[in-house]
């Protein structure tokens, strides 16, 4: 194993090598630059003009540019942004990050989730009426136009029924007295959300071993009982008292997006899961399971849905780098100020410290997130564990 | 005392060409401690009839008639969770191929302890482990076994590792669904006296299903011969073996090569089982018998066992044929 790690990362980093050249390569390769609407004003001296773009090192040969950029992003020097001059692109990605984090870390566990859920009842269910009505509805959200769908969605639960806030990620009123930033609420939120997810992991590992399958079901409900009474009085103590209320606007903001993308995402997810698990319900084992007398719930989660599970998997980690990228459809349409978003501008606006710095974390996110598709595969399918030993 | 009773048992698949009758009429009974052999052409019902008795038919098949008395009690028309009590702790099954009766991704050791949970949920894990290393220790297994996955197996291990899980929840009555065919001679002899070894350190009754009559003649005390779903011939395995009545059974017992007695040609049978889609009742061996007579060959006369001997019976038109 420690070998095949090695090899990974050492195949890692030279991607991410090609990666940075590539895409600086193709920044560089948009006509014009971020300064060229100074040319547009009359006043201006075209000497000004030559200025800023010595000054911002425009002006050298882009071989020159690229190892000149490539040198600095492994010192940790990632420049100025053009655009929003005194802040560092780090600064600019370090505010918006945990708003699109929060967001798209939720949207996507809750539809993938609910989509591998779905999918595994309907493919239990194969041939009843259910199961018809459920993958026709499943096939029509996957191939709804995504745009329209939200507006509609915004439309009516934001404007006809008035029950979700229409777009952005808080109440401005609310905020103009409040003593903490959004980001600091956003990060709270963050770690709050990854502590529980954690603890939450851990006390299924810890309850595993329990023979008694009551028991078992009984440890797990108490450990969640738990947790949630920890989490509240967590919320209620100290300095998150204080937080509580932003956080809650802030999550009362998250509800509509999160919906409206689960609604338009897990039918992929839904569809998968169900055609891998009739191919794995046709198999020997499962037939085994049925002999041993266990019950249907136990078959369908422990013996169908779980070697259903490698190709969902999968589409799961491509999918995981929207969590930082965001969509830019979904932060529009939803005004939120995410990195969706400032990706979008830096690229329109040519502020190419600010686009390469993104790109290169977005890399750098997904190979972490494909590398950790490697070696989880190996957890999930023990086959693959032996061949990579070798 | 009949551990086993199965008296007139039909089994039907619904397909898009209609109904096909799987099992037909099928009536035997396992007294305890027995083992009793089913043998017969691919596609002659064996495997419907072993699944008909756990109820684990697919999803299109369905009893039709018939009751199956297990100790004691009809468990035809029983319910999804009553059924699940009386497999794996009533009876188990050792399936054809034990390559593909390992879930891949769980371990040996947790696929077996599964079984148990279910039916001693009170047992802790300790327990049940002990009692996995005796078991392996019987089918002669190794007990780091435990913790290992199905892929990092032998096939004969797995076929062990099978049987094992098998007796897991001390059964009555183990059926043995042709467990040896998928494995190369050797192993097929050693799984085969682990098998025995198992029935009478147990007390077990066994229901052998096989193609092959050698198989049958080693293992079974008593046997049934079945063709298109129903039993043609059936009596104590000495008495079918030494006196074969149905042409059928005769022409098993050629097509198998002897190590004792003078050389004889081997003879094959011509044609295959009949298609059982909406088939009527007369003898449906008629098609390919050898020896027919005016009766057999205007298929007169329907299919029905008469006795012969004591413990011994041949269906009736067969009989008649010579």
């Amino acid at each position: 194993m420690g070998k095949y790690v090695f090899k990974r990362i050492y195949q890692l980093i030279i991607v991410f090598f090609l990666f940075l050249v590539t895409s600086y390569v193709l920044f560089d390769s948009i006509p014009g630059n971020a300064f060229q609407n100074l040319l547009l004003n009359p006043e201006l001296p075209p000497e000004a003009y030559e200025q800023v773009i010595k000054l911002y090192g425009l002006d050298k040969p882009l071989s020159e540019r690229v190892i000149l950029y490539i040198g600095n992003f492994f010192q940790g020097d990632f420049g100025y942004s053009y655009k929003h001059y005194p802040r560092t692109p780090i600064e600019l990605i370090a505010e918006r990050l945990p708003r699109t984090l929060m967001l798209f870390a939720m949207v996507n566990i809750v539809a993938f989730y609910t989509g591998f859920l779905i999918g595994k009842i309907l493919a239990w269910r194969r041939g009843s009426k259910s199961e018809t009505w459920i993958t026709v509805t499943s096939v029509f959200s996957y191939t709804i136009f995504y745009p329209w769908f939200a507006l509609m969605m915004l439309w009516f639960f934001g404007y006809k029924l008035d029950w979700l806030p229409i777009g952005k990620f808080l109440y401005p009123e609310k905020w103009y007295d409040a003593p903490y930033d959004s980001d600091v609420i956003f990060v709270s939120m963050i770690k709050f959300t990854a502590v529980v997810s954690v603890l939450q992991i851990l006390v299924y590992i810890f309850t595993r071993n329990i023979e008694s399958l009551n028991l078992r079901r009984n440890a797990r409900f108490a450990g969640f009982i738990v947790l949630t009474i920890a989490s509240l009085f967590y919320w209620n103590s100290g300095d998150l008292a204080i937080q509580k209320p932003y956080a809650m606007d802030i999550a009362y903001h998250m509800i509509l997006p999160i919906f409206t993308v689960t609604v338009v995402a897990f039918a992929g997810t839904a569809l998968l899961t169900r055609t891998t698990m009739m191919e794995v319900m046709k198999d020997d084992f499962i037939l085994t399971a049925r002999a041993k007398g266990l019950s249907q719930r136990r078959i369908r989660d422990r013996h169908a849905a779980r070697n259903a599970l490698l190709p969902v998997v999968t589409s799961f980690i491509f999918t995981i780098v929207t969590i930082i990228d965001g969509s830019v459809l979904t932060e529009t349409i939803f005004s939120w100020p995410g990195m969706g978003q400032l990706i979008l501008q830096a690229v329109l606006e040519e502020d190419i410290p600010v686009a390469m710095a993104s790109f290169s974390f977005i890399g750098i996110f997904a190979l972490i997130a494909h590398f950790i598709a490697d070696i989880s595969y190996a957890y999930l399918d023990p086959r693959i564990r032996i061949q990579s030993q070798g | 005392m009949n551990i086993l009773e199965v008296k007139d048992l039909d089994m039907s698949y619904k397909t898009i060409d209609g109904e096909v009758e799987a099992v037909k009429k099928v009536s035997f009974s396992v007294k305890e401690g027995e083992s009793f052999g089913i043998v017969g052409e691919s596609g002659c019902g064996k495997t419907s009839v072993a699944m008909s008795l756990l109820q684990l038919q697919a999803d299109n098949g369905k009893i039709t008639n018939g009751e199956i008395i297990f100790d004691g009690k009809n468990i035809v028309g029983l319910s999804e969770s009553e059924l699940r009590e009386v497999r794996w702790s009533g009876i188990s099954i050792v399936f054809q191929g034990a390559m593909n009766s390992w879930n891949p991704v769980v371990k040996i050791g947790e696929q077996i302890r599964e079984a148990m949970r279910e039916h001693y949920p009170d047992k802790t894990k300790d327990e049940n482990t002990k009692r996995i290393i005796e078991l392996f220790d019987i089918v002669g297994l190794d007990s780091s076994i435990i913790d290992r996955f199905p892929h990092e197996l032998s096939g004969g291990m797995k076929q062990r590792a099978v049987i094992a899980l098998a007796l897991s929840c001390d059964p009555k009555l183990i059926i043995a669904d042709e467990p040896t065919t998928a494995l190369d001679v050797v192993i097929q002899d050693q799984i085969l006296k682990e098998i025995r070894k198992v029935q009478d350190v147990l007390g077990l009754s066994l229901i052998y299903i096989s193609h092959d009559i050698a198989v049958i003649a080693e293992m079974t005390d008593n046997m049934a011969v079945m063709y298109a779903g129903s039993i043609v011939e059936m009596g104590k395995t000495s008495k079918v073996f030494s006196n074969p009545k149905h042409a059928y059974t005769r022409m098993l017992l050629e097509s198998t090569p002897s190590i004792v007695g003078p050389k004889k040609k081997l003879r094959s049978l011509d044609g295959e089982p009949p298609s059982l889609i909406n088939t009527d009742s007369y003898c449906l061996f008629s098609y390919r018998c050898p020896t027919p007579d005016d009766n057999c060959k205007n298929r007169n006369i329907e299919m029905e066992l008469t006795k012969i001997d004591t413990d011994h019976y041949a269906d009736k038109c067969c009989v008649n044929c010579g």
